[in-house]
């Protein structure tokens, strides 16, 4: 990331201080306050999700939710310690739904339990790849954007999107296995 | 399918009734959390919006789209998506903009249309994952992960393209 980040910025400020000069400093400043809209923005979706997710923790309904995905888990990741497994089944079951961002807080807390030092462990990679690649069953926000651009049949897309999403998915672990080997 | 989040909520709410949870207490010791969350996403998102906004500001993203639009052109990806194609790792806002640009310039239901609907949905913005998942941890060497979901999300981009030639 680190190194992505510096180049292309970089490279971009660049190009952009030739092109015009003057729009580099508010361009940098909008990105920014731009930023600040979208944290806020995110808070108030992670806000709806977290609280709904807590009730639902505390009704032990995560703990059976985890029980359904326990052999999927088994494979994918291994042996993962119990919250973890718990926060990886809340977000593949979020992810599934396709309700935008609902999947990030359950990732984030997986992961902080599954890393531990600086190197990206296979667990999380699997993770990454796993959300990264979109497995979502239903486009909403896309199919909601063609009904009003005046699509006949917004939902024609839903077979195509199903296989290819399927096809990334599963050539992602493939990779991850490739990369990290099998699950211990 | 637009009843799938409605009734989800209602039935955890219900379940915490009749599981005689305290839900109101739950749902606030919950929602609290998500103000600390968005704060270390925060200084992530600023660095990830610089990128893309110098990027799309500076034209470098164009001049990338044309010198990117052959080699693409020989995995059957049209060079009308191509952009969407280079921008969809970095932003959601953004290739959601250029997904409305298509849809206005070639249709929504036109081939293309089609074509970039599919890669819209089942493509993920990779760099803006990458850096709000890792936002609470000391994760800083990623290794395979990044090079591997921006690998599938390009072979999804070409699949799309592909299924929607037959679909």
């Amino acid at each position: 990331m680190n190194i992505v980040w510096t180049v292309v910025t970089a490279a971009a400020l660049v190009a952009l201080t030739v092109a015009d000069p003057q729009s580099v400093l508010s361009v940098c400043l909008d990105s920014c306050s731009q930023a600040v809209t979208a944290a806020l923005g995110l808070c108030g979706v992670y806000c709806l999700w977290m609280g709904i997710f807590e009730v639902a923790e505390r009704c032990k309904l995560v703990e059976k939710l985890s029980g359904c995905f326990a052999r999927l888990n088994k494979f994918l990741y291994g042996r993962l310690s119990e919250t973890a497994e718990r926060y990886v089944s809340l977000n593949f079951a979020s992810n599934l739904l396709g309700v935008g961002n609902a999947a990030t807080p359950s990732a984030i807390a997986a992961i902080k339990e599954t890393e531990r030092g600086e190197r990206l462990s296979r667990s999380g990679a699997m993770l990454f790849v796993l959300n990264a690649t979109g497995v979502q069953l239903v486009p909403t926000t896309v199919m909601g954007l063609r009904a009003t651009m005046g699509s006949a049949d917004p939902s024609d897309i839903l077979l195509p999107n199903l296989i290819a999403t399927f096809v990334t998915s599963v050539v992602g672990v493939a990779l991850v296995f490739c990369a990290y080997g099998k699950a211990k | 399918m637009s009843y799938v989040v409605p009734i989800l909520l209602v039935a955890v709410l219900a379940v915490g009734l009749v599981k005689r949870v305290n839900v109101y207490d739950g749902f606030v010791c919950g929602a609290r959390k998500s103000f600390d969350l968005s704060l270390t996403v925060f200084p992530y998102l600023a660095a990830v919006f610089i990128m893309v906004n110098a990027l799309h500001a500076s034209g470098l993203d164009v001049w990338l789209t044309k010198l990117l639009s052959p080699p693409f052109a020989l995995m059957g990806i049209p060079s009308e998506v191509v952009q969407l194609v280079l921008l969809r790792p970095f932003s959601g806002s953004g290739s959601l903009a250029i997904l409305t640009d298509v849809y206005e310039n070639y249709g929504a239901d036109s081939y293309v249309g089609r074509c970039a609907s599919v890669i819209m949905g089942s493509s993920e913005t990779v760099f803006y994952v990458a850096s709000v998942y890792f936002a609470g941890t000391k994760v800083r060497r990623t290794g395979w992960a990044v090079p591997i979901a921006l690998f599938c999300n390009l072979l999804g981009a070409a699949a799309a393209c592909l299924l929607c030639k037959v679909m």
